[in-house]
């Protein structure tokens, strides 16, 4: 794995305007994406990662939204760039793998134009190598009969062949960095693990790195190499995988840890759900956020915000004044 | 698709069958003996006796619609016992200037009101889009025949526009160039009806596709703003705005009658009106015949507009 | 879901509480405007104005002054007058018509909708038959040919003609309201039908129908001016804006009077019924396809 960093984040922030307020639904998030890498972003609904995603992409919507902080892509400040900039760096640098592959494919185009597309005004090529570009993208994403799927409407598509044709067009302009946010969120069970593996097999091969976003930490275990664990709009672990994993000191990790079903687990098991709900980002606790639904927290805790601090091993940190003590022998 | 296209034809051969009929009874609905409302002012022994071997009238009722019927699909409308013209002849004459104006004030509305509803759904609430938005609502509110009243007043008398009248009009085929001179009051005095419609029924679709996430995944390819509003946006957008246009074509053909009433062009509504002011009930028959079947024909090519923009439709 | 759903959520529902409260100052300016046109076609008989069909032969094709508001027409009658007795019409066919679209069209609409099945299958394709067929035209054709034109003549023409219209719209916005959690619950209550379509239906189809019933007023109001405008409404030398405006083309030129003053009373009070029908659909949350 090179060293070489390709993403640099340090102390974004966005805020949106809202009638009723100024609302932070990123605060104060950094960390580092080395070339070829893999990083799981984790967190509940609401806990700004899909947020985080798109702003790192500067995807944002132009009106009601601020940014503060850095965003370095490949030596490219996307913070404050003008719209002309960032086109630039989409799809040749960037991508991104969107939720809903119901609602995020055009559904008047036919999907090999919305491939070829990409192949054609960002790349430069011509009708027909564009084509052949984009029935050899299917092909490449797994989709059987691609020459006859080309000239397909996307409701003529299942939900995981979509989100196939998504990957095919985050694909084509042939990006270092993919950003997959849930990526498997409105499909199948059984079509899920398709499609996340292919997320995989592509990142590796052809050597892109990944910023996956899910909800659900049993499918970055396999997939990621660090996680950032997010919570109200705030990094509060990250570390290696492995770390996280094993080591992990916040309660709020432990908790997603536990709301999330495991294969090893015997059948039945119940699953334990995360008491309260998530926070109203508009009103935020003085404290730490997550203190209202912890088992473990103090008066310190609702009155004063903790910091990310770094823990035994290198790399890992986490923001908790009572972290929890190190198991012994890891849960996964 | 075809199933699709095969049902609706049905449905339009049913509605043209029953406008016929509609047409055809007209004259029994109104009050009084069919024949005087025929003849009109050319009420004579020999007419009502012309009348009566043409229409059957002696017949039972069915069978003088067949009788009707048989004539009008050979294309005989019967002759006008007024100016003793074939009714097919006189509509022949004047049909193309209505589908010219049409067809004109159509191109027109579409390329001003298209690029107008875009840059207001590319910023809704900027001042642009708020001003359009009163503009147009307001345009809205203003009677067609007010507009050729303002227009006319302000055009052809103020800057003295030459070619506004039956004595200068002149068709298509013969001289272009006077012809479009003439056309182009009518047909922007259409267009103007048309644009705020269009105008306002776009904006709001566009307004709703641009916060569909597949612009955003457009967005993120990198192309331009221009792109993706005319490759992304316009298509998944246009439904409402190709049902409306199919609709307001029929609002667009009364439209017409009274601007070419009053700019004296010898359309179909000029004819209209003439006829009804000089009883010519025979002509009054063809033409309402002939302009709601082309209504409806009209509205089903949209349908079948709107099935090539949007492929889901046809699948519902 | 995903935060970015919860999100674009929570910033709609905040836009949204303080647009759709207020109805704003322009539409009680134009209330106010309706109210005023109202009363005074009510009041014109009582009000201190020169009779509509007296000819004043010192003035003839006169400006605005203090004697004539708003100036005088080519046979010398007062122009103000004249436009006030002339709103009459104009109110007289909007409202007489879609008492008849709606006294038919409103109940068969709800109806139709609550009741579903084969009553409602028969009446929709009925209905859409004759929406079908182009109503101006059927007008026209119709009113050309039953002679003599009387206003009611071309009220009740006119109000047939909207009886689909309006089955459509309250049907749709019946059907919309009739699946509905608190209504089913009522049925399951055993409430009874009409109890269930007056209490629970209507209040919620109410407001589609005022805004639909404004904008349908709006229409015949053009539509009769319309047909003032080719000759096939009331007869002069009954005022009608129509009529005057209709009146005015010949003379354009020599007095702009005569054309601007109806105009303007005729567009004022348009642009009044459809802003107010327009605030109030937006008001009660009905997109623009649905009417």
């Amino acid at each position: 794995m090179s060293d070489e960093t390709l993403l640099r984040v340090r102390e974004v922030t966005t805020t949106f305007d809202t009638p009723q307020g100024r609302l932070t639904a990123v605060d104060g998030v950094s960390f580092d994406l080395a070339a070829h890498e893999s990083v799981g972003v984790v967190g509940e609904s609401g806990s700004g990662k899909t947020v985080l995603s798109r702003t790192i992409m500067g995807l944002q919507p132009r009106r009601g939204v601020s940014v503060t902080g850095s965003v370095l892509l490949n030596g490219t400040e996307v913070v404050g760039a003008t719209e002309e900039a960032k086109r630039e760096l989409w799809g040749r640098q960037v991508a991104m793998v969107f939720q809903d592959p119901m609602t995020s494919l055009n559904p008047v185009v036919k999907v090999g134009r919305q491939i070829d597309e990409v192949l054609r005004v960002r790349l430069g090529m011509d009708r027909s190598a564009a084509r052949a570009r984009a029935i050899e993208l299917l092909e490449m994403v797994g989709i059987p009969a691609a020459v006859t799927r080309y000239g397909a409407y996307p409701h003529s598509l299942s939900g995981g062949m979509r989100q196939r044709v998504v990957i095919a067009i985050a694909l084509a302009g042939s990006p270092q960095l993919l950003l997959a946010d849930e990526p498997t969120t409105g499909l199948d069970v059984t079509i899920q693990a398709q499609i996340l593996n292919l997320l995989d097999e592509v990142q590796g091969r052809l050597g892109m790195s990944m910023i996956l976003v899910t909800h659900d930490l049993g499918v970055v275990a396999t997939r990621t190499t660090r996680l950032v664990v997010m919570y109200a709009g705030r990094v509060v672990e990250t570390g290696t995988t492995r770390d996280v994993f094993a080591r992990h000191r916040m309660p709020y990790t432990r908790a997603l840890l536990e709301s999330s079903p495991k294969v090893s687990n015997p059948s039945h098991t119940r699953l334990a759900a995360i008491p309260g709900r998530p926070p109203n980002l508009l009103d935020l606790p003085t404290g730490c956020a997550f203190a209202p639904r912890c088992a473990y927290a103090t008066d310190r805790c609702t009155s004063e915000r903790p910091v990310l601090e770094p823990a035994d091993e290198p790399g890992h940190l986490f923001a908790c004044f009572n972290p929890l003590p190190l198991r012994v022998g890891s849960p996964s | 698709m075809a199933r699709y296209l095969a049902r609706r034809l049905v449905t339009l051969v049913g509605i043209v069958i029953i406008i016929s009929v509609g047409a055809f009874y007209l004259i029994h609905l109104l009050p009084g003996d069919p024949a005087t409302v025929i003849l009109g002012t050319g009420d004579s022994p020999q007419n009502r006796a012309r009348l009566y071997a043409q229409l059957g009238l002696n017949r039972p009722i069915i069978e003088q619609y067949f009788v009707w019927m048989k004539n009008v699909l050979h294309g005989n409308l019967g002759i006008s016992f007024i100016s003793q013209v074939p009714v097919w002849t006189t509509i022949r004459a004047a049909l193309p200037i209505d589908l010219e104006m049409i067809v004109l004030s159509q191109i027109l509305s579409f390329a001003v009101a298209i690029p107008l509803a875009m840059s207001s759904a590319k910023r809704p609430d900027s001042w642009l889009d708020r001003f359009l938005g009163a503009f147009s609502f307001t345009m809205l509110s203003i009677p067609a025949f007010i507009l050729v009243v303002v227009l006319v007043l302000v055009v052809a008398i103020k800057l003295a526009v030459p070619h506004t009248g039956v004595s200068s009009y002149v068709p298509l085929s013969q001289d272009w160039v006077t012809n479009l001179e003439s056309m182009a009051l009518p047909s922007i005095v259409l267009a103007i009806g048309s644009v705020t419609v269009y105008y306002r029924v776009l904006r709001s679709d566009l307004i709703a596709t641009l916060q569909q996430e597949y612009i955003t995944l457009a967005r993120s390819k990198g192309i331009s703003q221009r792109r993706i509003l005319w490759r992304h946006a316009l298509r998944p957008s246009s439904v409402a705005l190709l049902g409306t246009a199919g609709v307001n074509i029929g609002g667009l053909l009364a439209g017409g009658f009274i601007v070419q009433y009053l700019l004296d062009i010898p359309g179909l509504g000029y004819t209209l009106v003439n006829s009804i002011g000089l009883s010519d009930y025979l002509v009054v028959q063809g033409i309402v015949l002939v302009v709601s079947i082309g209504v409806i024909v009209i509205n089903f090519v949209f349908d079948f507009l709107i099935t090539l923009v949007d492929p889901r439709i046809a699948r519902e | 879901m995903s935060s970015s759903l919860e999100l674009s959520e929570l910033v709609e529902e905040a836009t949204e509480a303080p647009d759709g409260r207020r109805l704003g100052v322009l539409f009680w300016v134009c209330v106010g405007w309706l109210a005023l046109n109202l009363l005074a076609a009510i009041l014109a008989n009582v009000l201190p104005l020169p009779n509509p069909l007296t000819q004043d032969y010192n003035a003839i094709n006169a400006g605005p002054s203090l004697h004539h508001l708003f100036g005088t027409d080519d046979l010398g009658r007062d122009i103000f007058s004249r436009v006030v007795f002339g709103s009459r019409v104009s109110i007289e066919a909007g409202l007489g018509s879609m008492v008849i679209g709606f006294g038919v069209g409103a109940p068969l609409g709800m109806l139709a909708a609550y009741r579903r099945g084969r009553f409602d299958q028969v009446l929709t394709v009925v209905m859409y038959v004759v929406l079908a067929f182009p109503a101006i035209i059927a007008t026209i054709a119709i009113l050309s040919f039953w002679t003599p034109r009387t206003l009611l003549k071309i009220i009740v023409v006119v109000g047939v003609a909207a009886i689909p219209l309006v089955y459509r719209v309250i049907r749709t916005a019946t059907l919309a309201v009739a699946t509905q959690d608190f209504v089913v619950a009522a049925k399951v209550q055993g409430a009874s039908d009409t109890r269930i379509l007056v209490r629970e239906l209507l209040p919620n189809v109410a407001p589609i129908a005022v805004s639909f019933l404004l904008i349908g007023v709006a229409t015949v109001v053009t539509l009769e001016g319309s047909l003032a405008f080719l000759g096939l409404s009331v007869a002069p030398p009954t005022p009608s804006w129509g009529n005057m405006i209709n009146e005015s083309r010949t003379i354009l030129q020599l007095n702009p009077w005569l054309a601007l003053f109806p105009s303007a009373a005729m567009c004022l009070f348009l642009l009044s019924l459809n802003f107010i029908g327009d605030r109030l659909r937006t008001h009660f949350d009905v997109t623009e396809g649905k009417l």
